[in-house]
């Protein structure tokens, strides 16, 4: 067994380190407060290569692996979880689809524009009322001659506020449930896509949380991802991938957030000495850090079992469920080490707390997380 | 033409260093290492060249240490550079400068770089005499401590930094040595596709025993890390009185009151 990172995979993590420090964390407050990542940083993070890191260079990736793709999310959340998310929906829920369900043709049409960023992706599955139940979805479509028309509404699509290449799961027959749902790619620049609303949030709150209409979008059948009445299988296994994402990005929030009390705990004085001094504070020290290297294991693993083929279902379900709640854990107690200062704005672990709290409800809740653990358990 | 870029990987200058167990030198274990700063800047001069000259030109990355040093080597890769040269040596840290610059220079001597790059000095031994060493020992041209460098047709213009301020130009004839310092250039981040290419590019690993010709002129006796620093002056009392306190300790110690 061997727990170090590769030379390879350490050179990434110093590269996408020294990035993070100088064009990102500077701004992450700005980003917080206008609701928005600049242009700037989005093209400058395409051309660092952060949105193709996984995906094969034949279709303008750079060729890495999923540890890389899980280091680099958390690298980027550690200093902004809407970056971060950003890079993880981007790549996990629209590039990784259609890299595992595409033809050669699909990707090669769609892939580079996303991997270098020309195109941001997203994924359209949840709906008002169809989320951890994707069967229930109720957006649908019929076939006209060569394309198909979608019907329907999408809410709380990440990313979807670009309106660039989106994964769209709708249905042909509701009554067949989760047997009546196709994967398509869309262009959602297309006729017949309308913006409802870019939603308001707790966190977040530099990413798009978009909802939209669907009014007679008509798609090539070419456009058809996968196989017809197939779309629930390309929806989870995407899901699957996704945790990892979403995982690195709890991860990073959460060594964010540490860094920080980890620091202010040796500055702050009180009583004569740093509050570092007081076992009260130790205690929660050597919680935060020990629940963030757990959950670091548990995603790198997860990553490696991706890499190397093997089954990953229950450890990416684990390592979602675990690192999220240390984000939440971690960021909390951040801001009661910083005392009053935590709850100021200018400190930063209150967005961090924030963003944190996202991770325990998006790709799939964790009481969905337990379920998905526990049937694997039992069966 | 060829091309060559001597870097030096060197521990992150924020951490706590301990020294180590002859007390000569400090402590490696537990510490974060990444590339000498102003070795980025000569990376970053020597990619820009070698783009520049196009096609035909070749830059090689040399840099000496035990096997960490590799990922100074591969960012380099990353950032442009085309081949690179491990020289494996884990007792590099005790070498002195007359030794390093020996090593480089047996390394150097039949290859034919038209021009070497190194950074002004590193980080932790500071003691600027490698790059100088170097060109003094294979009979080259050397200018230091360049904040701007410009290549044309076997002529390097180089801009100095001398004290205070002031500028110089200097023109030297290759093949050549230049040092480089901060405000040279931005270093360029490597990206993942590069870093992805530079996996395939040739690491040569060459033990340093079939370089190392030359006896140290200078050792090490002994190291000290920075004392821990106290935690400046607590003033007590009478608001009134700590005012009286506060102003004769800004005349007395300071320019700020006279």
């Amino acid at each position: 067994m061997n727990f170090e990172l590769s030379q390879d995979h350490k050179v990434l993590q110093s590269a996408v380190r020294d990035f993070v420090e100088k064009e990102i964390k500077p701004i992450a407050m700005k980003i917080d407060e206008d609701h928005m990542i600049p242009d700037s940083l989005v093209t400058k993070m395409s051309e660092m290569g952060l949105l193709g890191s996984y995906l094969p260079e034949e279709y303008g990736g750079a060729g890495l692996d999923m540890l890389s793709y899980a280091i680099v999310v958390e690298e980027v959340s550690k200093a902004c979880g809407s970056s971060g998310v950003l890079i993880s929906a981007h790549t996990s829920l629209a590039s990784g689809p259609i890299y595992t369900f595409g033809t050669e043709e699909q990707k090669k049409k769609w892939l580079p524009a996303l991997n270098t960023g020309e195109k941001i992706g997203c994924f359209l599955l949840t709906e008002p009322d169809a989320g951890s139940d994707a069967g229930g979805t109720a957006t649908t479509y019929t076939r006209d001659g060569d394309h198909s028309v979608i019907n329907g509404s999408k809410t709380f699509i990440t990313n979807g506020g670009y309106l660039g290449t989106g994964v769209l799961l709708a249905s042909y027959d509701r009554s067949l449930k989760h047997k009546g749902i196709t994967a398509f790619i869309v262009d959602l620049s297309s006729p017949g896509v309308t913006i409802l609303k870019n939603e308001n949030k707790m966190g977040i709150r530099g990413s798009y949380t978009t909802a939209f209409a669907f009014d007679n979008l008509r798609v090539p059948v070419e456009n058809l991802l996968g196989q017809e009445g197939k779309g629930f299988n390309v929806a989870m296994d995407t899901l699957n991938g996704g945790r990892i994402g979403i995982a690195s990005q709890a991860l990073g929030i959460a060594e964010g957030a540490f860094e920080r009390a980890l620091a202010y705990s040796k500055e702050r004085k009180q009583f004569g000495q740093a509050i570092s001094e007081f076992q009260a504070i130790q205690f929660k020290l050597a919680d935060m850090w020990t629940s963030i290297e757990t959950s670091k294991l548990l995603v790198y693993r997860a990553a490696w079992l991706k890499d190397n083929k093997k089954n990953y279902t229950m450890e990416s379900a684990m390592c979602k469920m675990h690192a999220s709640e240390t984000a939440t854990f971690v960021t909390k107690e951040a801001i009661q080490i910083h005392g009053g200062y935590g709850y100021i704005v200018d400190y930063e672990v209150e967005r961090m707390y924030r963003d944190a709290k996202i991770t325990e409800i998006y790709e799939g809740t964790n009481e969905v997380q337990r379920v998905v653990i526990s049937k694997l358990l039992l069966s | 033409m060829k091309l060559l870029v001597c870097i030096k990987q060197v521990p992150d200058l924020e951490s706590r260093f301990k020294p180590d167990a002859a007390g000569v030198w400090y402590n490696e274990t537990d510490l974060a290492f990444r590339m000498n700063e102003y070795d980025e800047y000569a990376v970053e001069q020597a990619v820009q060249l070698r783009e520049k000259l196009g096609e035909g030109t070749e830059l090689t990355v040399l840099s000496i240490g035990p096997d960490r040093v590799v990922e100074a080597l591969k960012k380099a890769l990353a950032m442009g550079c085309d081949n690179a040269a491990h020289i494996q040596d884990p007792a590099a840290s005790g070498k002195d400068p007359w030794q390093i610059a020996s090593i480089i220079a047996a390394y150097a001597k039949d290859k034919g770089f038209d021009v070497i790059f190194t950074g002004m000095q590193s980080q932790d031994r500071g003691s600027a005499q490698v790059g100088v060493t170097i060109a003094e020992q294979l009979g080259l041209a050397c200018t230091t401590t360049i904040v701007s460098f410009d290549y044309d047709n076997g002529t390097i213009t180089a801009k100095r930094e001398l004290e205070g301020g002031i500028k110089g130009v200097v023109k030297l004839k290759t093949p050549a040595l230049v040092t480089c310092q901060l405000g040279l250039n931005v270093p360029r981040y490597p990206t993942l596709p590069n870093i992805m290419k530079a996996k395939k590019k040739e690491i040569t690993a060459i033990p340093v025993v079939e370089l190392l010709r030359e006896e140290a002129l200078a050792t090490t006796a002994s190291f000290h890390p920075p004392a821990k620093k106290g935690g400046g002056i607590v003033l007590e009392g009478d608001v009134s009185d700590l005012v009286d306190k506060v102003i004769a300790i800004l005349k007395d110690k300071t320019a700020v009151l006279r």
